[in-house]
């Protein structure tokens, strides 16, 4: 068994489904390199990226997911988000902008926003493998 | 007896009805089929949200803080009672079944002396209910438009709820909403919300499965539950929200169909009565002019 099955979730619809080779997923306690045959996990997610990678190693779809879930057993990987973009539509200089203007406001709301805007602004800016 | 042209201008006004209802049963029609897709889409979340709460269910005990959306809060006194109608009327029983049954429950909470609160969700039921028990609504959110805004409204709504639960000012939520059934058809339906009603149908299934599934959790089980158990409360809602925003476009165009039925037979029966009239008007003059030439 070379894949595994990877369905990427949001209450809206169904994003991703489809049979790849290693995903990483952005797990609460640090990130998760998924393979064919992973041993059963369920896990909550933080802010972060999504990263699917096809059978031979090249990446194949990156997604920005703002928290979540993930489920895991050997044959199936499930991700839950609250919300999903995709990486590469993402603009560094709007993120900082949002950055700017929920750093002036100081409600619990904004805060949430605001470390989320961070994790993204950090998946965009941060650099990935094309290739593991 | 009424002239010609009064039944003319009958005739005309049904006619025009009957277009305007023949229109809105279309719109309702394609706006139909874009609900049911959503409501379609959004399965596949709600489902394995409820898979994997299944499996979590059984580790939580008792306990405090957000726990207590699963296990209730040990008491059952104040209830809060949320009828979700639509924002706009002519779409047959839709809204007034939901505000009977919703009326129904809170005379029935009431006389077994339970305290009950409302929040309604659409223009329909607050307006009904700000006539009906205003001093009872504590929050009402109208202009939704669940199938353009999405997931939002939904947070909103649960958001409110959840931050009343926490504050204690009620212990158990009960959605009364209308279920999609078909196209044609809807039933209303009342589900608990809060705390989460553990005697689903799924529950035996879902024991087979966790027996069976030993699951590694990460950070741990009650980190996940207490991430879990908001966000199933908002996607029920937003559930809830879809199915009625559906059963909404069907209840109308249904009605509308209905309409439009009826302003034909109306109009077919008008212009029977526009020819009898007109014939005996015409066989009426003619005796007038045989009798006035017997006379020369």
């Amino acid at each position: 068994m070379t894949t595994i099955s990877f369905d990427l979730v949001s209450p809206e619809n169904l994003i991703f489904n489809d049979d790849v080779g290693t995903i990483i997923v952005p797990g609460k306690d640090g990130d998760l390199g998924v393979l064919p045959g992973h041993s059963q996990v369920m896990s909550s997610l933080r802010p972060g990226r999504v990263m699917v990678y096809s059978e031979d190693k090249n990446l194949v779809k990156s997604f920005f997911v703002s928290g979540g879930f993930t489920e895991i057993n050997p044959e199936k990987c499930i991700v839950l988000a609250e919300s999903v973009v995709e990486l590469n539509s993402l603009d560094k200089s709007s993120i900082e902008k949002e950055i700017e203007e929920l750093g002036s406001n100081e409600s619990k709301e904004s805060e949430e926003q605001l470390s989320i805007a961070k994790a993204k602004l950090e998946a965009v800016t941060v650099s990935f493998y094309d290739k593991i | 007896m009424p002239s010609l042209k009064d039944i003319k201008t009958q005739i005309n006004s049904v006619g025009s009805t009957k277009k305007i209802t023949s229109a809105m049963k279309m719109v309702a029609a394609s706006k139909l089929r874009r609900s049911q897709e959503k409501a379609e889409a959004a399965r596949p979340y709600s489902s394995r949200l409820e898979e994997m709460l299944s499996s979590l269910a059984s580790s939580a005990a008792s306990g405090e803080g957000i726990i207590k959306l699963l296990t209730g809060t040990g008491n059952d006194q104040n209830y809060i009672v949320v009828p979700v109608s639509a924002d706009r009327g002519l779409c047959g029983g839709f809204n007034s079944s939901i505000n009977r049954e919703t009326f129904k429950l809170v005379k029935s909470l009431e006389s077994n002396a339970k305290k009950v609160q409302l929040m309604p969700v659409g223009k329909k039921s607050r307006d009904f209910f700000n006539r009906a028990m205003k001093d009872q609504i504590i929050e009402s959110f109208v202009d939704l438009n669940v199938s353009s805004t999405g997931y939002e409204s939904a947070l909103n709504i649960s958001n409110k709820l959840q931050e009343l639960y926490f504050e204690g000012k009620f212990d158990k939520c009960i959605l009364v909403f209308n279920k999609f059934k078909s196209a044609i058809s809807q039933e209303v339906t009342q589900q608990q919300l809060i705390p989460l009603d553990v005697s689903n149908s799924e529950k035996e299934e879902e024991k087979e499965n966790s027996s069976n599934a030993i699951y590694d959790y990460e950070p741990d089980e009650e980190t996940i539950l207490k991430d879990l158990l908001p966000k199933n409360v908002s996607i029920q809602i937003f559930k809830v929200l879809l199915e009625s925003d559906a059963g909404e476009q069907g209840a109308r165009m249904a009605a509308m169909d209905n309409a439009t039925r009826n302003a034909g037979e109306m109009i077919d029966s008008l212009t029977l009565k526009y020819n009898r009239t007109r014939q005996a008007f015409i066989t009426k003059e003619l005796i007038e002019i045989i009798s006035g030439a017997e006379s020369i």
